[in-house]
Parts: structure tokens; C-alpha cells; sequence
């Protein structure tokens, strides 16, 4: 072994010859460390499913990000009224003509009973508007998960047990109720109901709704975890050198927490999908002629719809059941590629 | 034979340890009367202190400057703890930790700032004391990045001769803690400590999740970065081979209190307090010729520590002593230089045993069912 003071004293320019040397063999000899996130990248490559499931969801996300630019590629939008445009195409009831809720070249997935919406173009913004609002929901809820869990985790005492109340109390609320039963109020804070509401207004309600109830799950694992980290020795080293709890909290806490917080957050996006789509079916979402995945499912099941043109109910439920479950493989995939240890 | 080899080896390297043997030299760090009480809360509906785990209870010790100071004990005695006071990781009931004759047993962060620096530790879990997510560079230039220290050259050089001061490959240090083995893992923490050039370095139990090569080349390395760059350590280990080749001078711990202290012969070759002698008796040793002479006494206590909530009264070692009488269930004994101890050797007992480890006419079995296992094999 090298002494200490040799290599404090004579010996630095060696050291640094020797750097310059060593550096020129690590571009061969690959010294540079493999970090968590990279070997959970390796091992997420070779998962087939999690690969596939990626590219679905990712795909998915295409479709909402590029609507319009598809929609101006195929020539419609998912506001005309073809009822009156083309009304050759309907029949006195409002019902496409031909066969399979008019599916035709010119309207690849068909039309609309009733007001003629093409179904394509619908589908897309549809996409487009629930994958928005989810994206919000599950960015917020995020961001409240880590700044209440890990707080918690990390003070402990008086605020882990007022927040841990906090969140005993909001899962006690049955959510699919409250989302019911509050749509309306939270709207009629912004707007009288006399008037019409803006679409806006109904996105922002949809997004703080979800969002109130949405949190606490992911809030109640950043905690526990943090609460097991925060007693972890290289805390305490940390704490040694005279670190602040900002920095403890920035670059020791929170970069270990990044593992739940993925793995949750891929599971929970696909749950407010659906939740929002639930919320629009039930009528208190978004509402017509704003497009809306699962506003579509409640056009979907009126009686016009329902009893005439089965077709049209396909291609937003089949587009939503491979959504779901390939976002809910892939939330699988990950955890599977960062905890390998976990049963499968 | 072994007492001669170590006063040999003292004798060679005069300078160093010399100056650490002064005992009487410059104190580092002082602890006075330190007590640390862990509340226990209980009752229902309203939470309330039944109890306190008394985990240091009023000890008292000194390190000097460049010293190495061994605290022995078995688990749950409160070493780890003293540990946790010293660095202030956690907050004393009671009690001064003085540091160059400046109070900081209460000081804030900020107050302790400029001290930090110069009091670091080593952690005991090679495993769990570097975070996962950093690489090797980062955990050790963390404390000179904190402490805003700039040293000449950059700090990745600071951290590439650290590495090399504690036997890794300076090209390491983009690499993460999972790929290395627990022995190596420790000499990061070991770098990491030495990172912001201390001048005490609390190391509790560094090497006892190691396996026993690597505890070697661990306190090995230690010895040489006490040697060579002259910081004092406070080396707290239940493992007392291991504190008997590191340490000058050997504190022993009892539920809480320090029981005996004393330079390392002192305490290895001439021990008073029965405690002591049971630890002693306790470490196994290869005796290969069954060599009469070198026979040495035989202590089995019997049962366990008592709970530090309600420890006995007076000595807190009477339950489980052979010598206990009245007078140690009423009077807790002072921990003074008896007759018979050299100077510097305090010994808390009333009735001390004499100064040799040498074996006994009849040996100590306290233990009922292993007493039984004796006679069948007598």
C-alpha cells in the first residue's frame, strides 16, 4: 500500500501523470460505472412485453400529441355536422346508410348517429383531451405525493401523523361518488349555472377532482419509504458533514424515492384514464361537442346509438382496452425491471 | 508473551505513538457526565412518557489529540449511542461533549458548522451507509461540497488520492457502490470520512460486518491513516481483539455506564472490575500445546443484560456478579483509581478482582444448565 503522505506530498505529480495515462486506457477499459438507472434501462430492453407495451402506450401518446396535424392529413375535423353536409348518408332517424355505421373510405371508422361527427377524427381528439387531462392529473398528483409523503417521511412526528390523518380521511371517501357529486359544485364555483360552461372550466374541475382523491396512495409509499431511507446510514453521513435537510431531502432522499414514484405513477395514469372516461360517461365530464374517449361510450349506449349502430361503440372500446392494458404491462415492466427481486 | 511482543512494538515506533501515549497530553474531545434517555410512550388514548430507556447514563471520558480510544461493550450497552452523542447525530439529555474546550452539545447546525469538518465517522453497514444512487466520486466529494472546500487541483483529484489512501483504484471513482464488495464499500466510507482532513473520527463497529480477512485489511488501513495523518479515534467494537491491536486506550461499557478504563494493558492484562474479566474470559482462544501456564480463567455469566428502562440499583452489573453483596444493591460504586491500578486505570467497583487474567483455582460457572454440563463432563 501506497503511504498516505507520499501521495499527499512529492508523489501529486505522479498521481497526475498517472490520471492523464489512466484516462486514455479507460476509454478502452470502460471504467465508468454502471448506475442504477442504467442496468433497470438493460434490464427493461430485454423484457419483450414492457418493449411492445412501451411502444403501444408510446404510440398512443403520438396520436393525442399529433391530432390535429392527422386530422388536417385526412382532411376532417370532429366538429362538422355531417348530417347536414352530407345528408345522403343518413337516413330519416339520423342513422348512417350504409352498412357498419357507414364505414367507407372517406370515413374510415364511420359516422356518428344522430349529428354525423366523424367517428376518426373524434376518436383522436378524444384521445387527445383524456390523455391530457390524465397526464395533469398524475403530474399534480406527483408532485403533492412527494412534497406530503416525503415530508412526512421526513419530519416524522406531529406532521407524519397530521398528514397520515389527512390521508386515512380522504380514503375513507368513496372517490366514484364524491367525483359525482362534486363535478357540479366544483364547476358552479367558476361559472353561474346559467350560463354555459366553458370547456375549460370543465377540464380544470375534472383535473382537481381526480386530483384531490388521486394522491394519497402514492403520498402513503413515498412516505414509508422515506420513512426507511431517512434511517439509512449514509443519511446520517450526510448529516455528519453538516448537510442541510434541503440537501439531504434534493440529493439523498429523492433519487431513491424515483423507483416507487415511476413504478406508481405508471399505474396510476391508466387509472385516471379510465376514471376520467367513467366521469364522462356518467354525463358530469366533458360533454358534447368538445371530443371525449369516454364521452364516445356514453354516445355510445343512447338508445339511437345502441339499437342501430353497434360498430360505433368498437373502435373507442377495443383503442381504450389495448391503452389500458398495455399501460398497466408496462407499469409491470418497469417494476419488474427495477426491482428484480419482486415475484412476478 | 503477547504483552511483550506489544511493548516491543511500541518501543520501535516511538514518535507516533509516543506522543498518543502521553496521555496526559492535549484532550481533543471531552465528555462530561453524558446521559441520553430514550422515552418510552405508551397508554391509550392519550400517549404519554411511562419510561425511558436509559441508554448513557452519565459517562465520562476523554480523548486526547491523535489517540485511539476503544470503547467496548456487549450490544445494547450504549457504545453506539455514545457514538451518535459525540458526533451529534443525536441530541443529549444531559450532559457537555466538549470539543477543543468548546461546548457543542447543544449547538445548532450552523453553530457547528465550522466543527464538522473536523468530526467524522465511519458507519458500521458498509451496505447501507453510501447511497446507492451516487457514484463513488460524488459520495466522497458530498462532505467537501457541503463544507464549500476547494482543495488545490479540483476536488475529483482530492477524491482520486483518497482512494488511492485507502488501497482502490483511483479510476473507480465513476463507479457505483453496488459494484463492490462489503470490504471495499467500507474503505469508500473510510475515504468519505477522511475527506474533510478530521482530526477525530468516531467508527462504530467498522469492521464488524465484515468477514475476519477483511477485518484485517480494514483496521489495518485504519491503523495506518491514525499513524500517518495523526487523528484521533474514538474505535467502538464489541470485538475486543480487535480494539486491543487498535487502540492505546480501552473503555469498557455496562447498560449505560463505562465500568473500566484504561490504557490498553491496563485493561487486557490487568483488569479489576469482574465484568472485565468476564469479556475477557469470553474471547476464544486457540490454546494448540495445552500449555498449563498459559491457561486462562474461566468466567460463564449467566442470563442476559437487564432492560436499560429500569436498570438495577447501585453497581449495575450486581445481577449478574459473583461478588454482589448488599452494599452493591445500595451504593453505585464511583469509577476511581483503586488501589492497585496503575495511573490513568479507573476502576467502578467494590469488591475488584485481582489484577491478573491468569486461571483460576475453580472456575466462575453462573449458569445453572451449562454448570450441569460441566459436572457430567468432569
Amino acid at each position: 500500500m501506497t503511504s498516505p503522505l507520499k501521495t499527499e506530498g512529492g508523489g501529486a505529480s505522479v498521481v497526475v501523470d498517472g490520471d492523464k495515462e489512466s484516462a486514455k486506457e479507460s476509454q478502452t477499459a470502460q471504467v465508468e460505472g454502471r448506475s442504477p438507472g442504467r442496468l433497470m434501462w438493460i434490464r427493461f430492453k430485454r423484457d419483450r412485453t414492457g418493449v411492445i407495451s412501451a411502444y403501444v402506450v408510446g404510440f398512443f401518446f403520438l396520436i393525442g400529441l399529433l391530432a390535429p396535424l392527422i386530422s388536417k392529413l385526412y382532411g376532417k375535423d370532429p366538429y362538422t355536422v355531417y348530417a347536414d353536409e352530407r345528408p345522403e348518408l343518413f337516413d330519416s332517424a339520423g342513422v348512417p346508410v350504409q352498412p357498419n355505421g357507414g364505414i367507407s373510405g372517406d370515413f374510415w371508422f364511420g359516422l356518428e348517429p344522430g349529428n354525423g361527427y366523424d367517428v376518426f377524427t373524434k376518436l383522436i381528439y378524444g384521445i387527445r383531451t383524456s390523455l391530457m387531462i390524465s397526464l395533469a392529473v398524475t403530474v399534480a398528483v406527483v408532485l403533492t405525493g412527494i412534497l406530503l409523503g416525503v415530508t412526512a417521511g421526513y419530519l416524522g412526528g406531529k406532521a407524519d401523523f397530521f398528514i397520515g390523518r389527512v390521508i386515512d380521511f380522504l380514503l375513507a371517501i368513496p372517490a366514484q361518488l364524491f367525483f359525482i357529486a362534486s363535478m357540479p359544485v366544483v364547476v358552479s364555483l367558476f361559472v353561474s349555472p346559467r350560463d354555459e360552461t366553458p370547456t375549460y372550466v370543465r377540464v380544470v374541475a375534472l383535473i382537481a377532482v381526480q386530483w384531490a382523491l388521486g394522491w394519497m396512495s402514492l403520498g402513503r409509499i413515498l412516505r414509508g419509504t422515506t420513512l426507511s431511507l431517512r434511517e439509512r446510514e449514509f443519511i446520517e453521513a450526510a448529516k455528519v458533514s453538516g448537510a442541510s435537510s434541503r440537501r439531504i431531502i434534493g440529493k439523498e432522499i429523492l433519487p431513491n424515492v424515483v423507483t416507487p414514484l415511476l413504478v406508481q405513477s405508471t399505474y396510476l395514469l391508466p387509472n385516471f384514464v379510465t376514471a376520467e372516461a367513467g366521469l364522462s360517461f356518467l354525463g358530469v365530464g366533458i360533454v358534447e361537442p368538445t371530443p371525449d374517449w369516454g364521452q364516445m361510450f356514453s354516445k355510445a349506449s343512447t338508445e339511437l346509438v345502441l339499437q342501430n349502430d353497434l360498430t360505433y361503440m368498437f373502435f373507442p372500446g377495443v383503442s381504450m382496452i389495448i391503452f389500458v392494458v398495455a399501460f398497466n404491462l408496462l407499469g409491470d415492466s418497469v417494476r419488474d425491471a427495477f426491482d428484480p427481486k419482486s415475484a412476478r | 508473551m503477547k504483552e511483550e511482543v506489544v511493548t516491543k512494538d511500541e518501543a520501535t515506533v516511538p514518535a507516533a505513538r509516543g506522543a498518543a501515549a502521553e496521555a496526559s497530553g492535549e484532550p481533543l474531545l471531552v465528555v462530561d457526565k453524558l446521559v441520553k434517555h430514550f422515552p418510552v410512550k405508551g397508554g391509550f388514548p392519550i400517549r404519554r412518557t411511562v419510561g425511558a430507556v436509559q441508554a448513557v447514563d452519565g459517562i465520562d471520558l476523554t480523548v486526547h489529540v491523535g489517540e485511539s480510544f476503544g470503547l467496548v461493550g456487549e450490544s445494547g450497552c450504549g457504545k453506539s449511542t455514545t457514538g451518535r452523542l459525540i458526533t451529534r447525530l443525536l441530541e443529549p439529555t444531559s450532559g457537555k461533549i466538549s470539543y477543543r474546550g468548546q461546548d457543542i452539545s447543544h449547538a445548532s447546525r450552523k453553530q457547528l458548522a465550522p466543527i464538522r469538518s473536523e468530526i467524522q465517522m465511519i458507519f458500521q453497514d458498509p451496505y447501507s451507509s453510501l447511497n446507492p444512487r451516487q457514484t463513488v466520486g460524488k459520495i466522497i466529494s458530498g462532505p467537501m461540497e457541503i463544507n464549500d472546500i476547494n482543495p488545490a487541483g479540483g476536488r475529483e483529484k482530492r477524491v482520486r488520492e483518497l482512494l488511492e489512501i485507502v488501497g482502490l483504484n483511483p479510476e473507480h471513482f465513476n463507479r457505483f457502490p453496488h459494484e463492490f464488495s462489503g470490504g471495499q464499500r467500507q474503505r469508500i466510507g473510510v475515504a468519505r470520512a477522511l475527506a474533510l482532513e478530521p482530526k477525530l473520527i468516531v467508527a462504530d463497529e467498522p469492521v464488524s460486518a465484515l468477514d475476519v480477512s477483511i477485518q484485517a485489511q480494514v483496521v489495518n488501513l485504519l491503523q495506518q491513516v491514525q499513524k500517518d495523518l495523526g487523528i484521533a479515534f474514538l474505535f467502538i467494537a464489541h470485538d475486543l481483539a480487535v480494539v486491543r491491536h487498535f487502540s492505546q486506550r480501552v473503555a469498557v461499557m455496562y447498560l449505560g455506564k463505562i465500568i473500566e478504563v484504561g490504557d490498553r494493558d491496563s485493561i487486557y492484562a490487568r483488569p479489576r472490575h469482574p465484568y472485565t474479566h468476564a469479556l475477557l474470559s469470553a474471547v476464544p482462544e486457540v490454546n494448540l500445546d495445552g500449555d498449563e501456564e498459559a491457561q486462562r480463567e474461566r468466567i460463564r455469566l449467566a442470563g442476559d443484560v437487564p432492560s436499560p428502562i429500569s436498570p438495577p440499583s447501585g453497581c449495575r452489573f450486581r445481577t449478574r456478579c459473583w461478588k454482589a453483596t448488599e452494599k452493591c444493591a445500595t451504593e453505585e460504586p464511583p469509577l476511581v483509581r483503586i488501589s492497585g491500578n496503575g495511573p490513568g486505570h479507573l476502576t467502578a467497583c467494590h469488591f475488584p478482582e485481582e489484577p491478573t487474567t491468569g486461571a483460576r483455582d475453580e472456575d466462575i460457572v453462573l449458569d445453572p444448565a451449562l454448570a450441569a454440563l460441566e459436572e457430567t463432563e468432569g
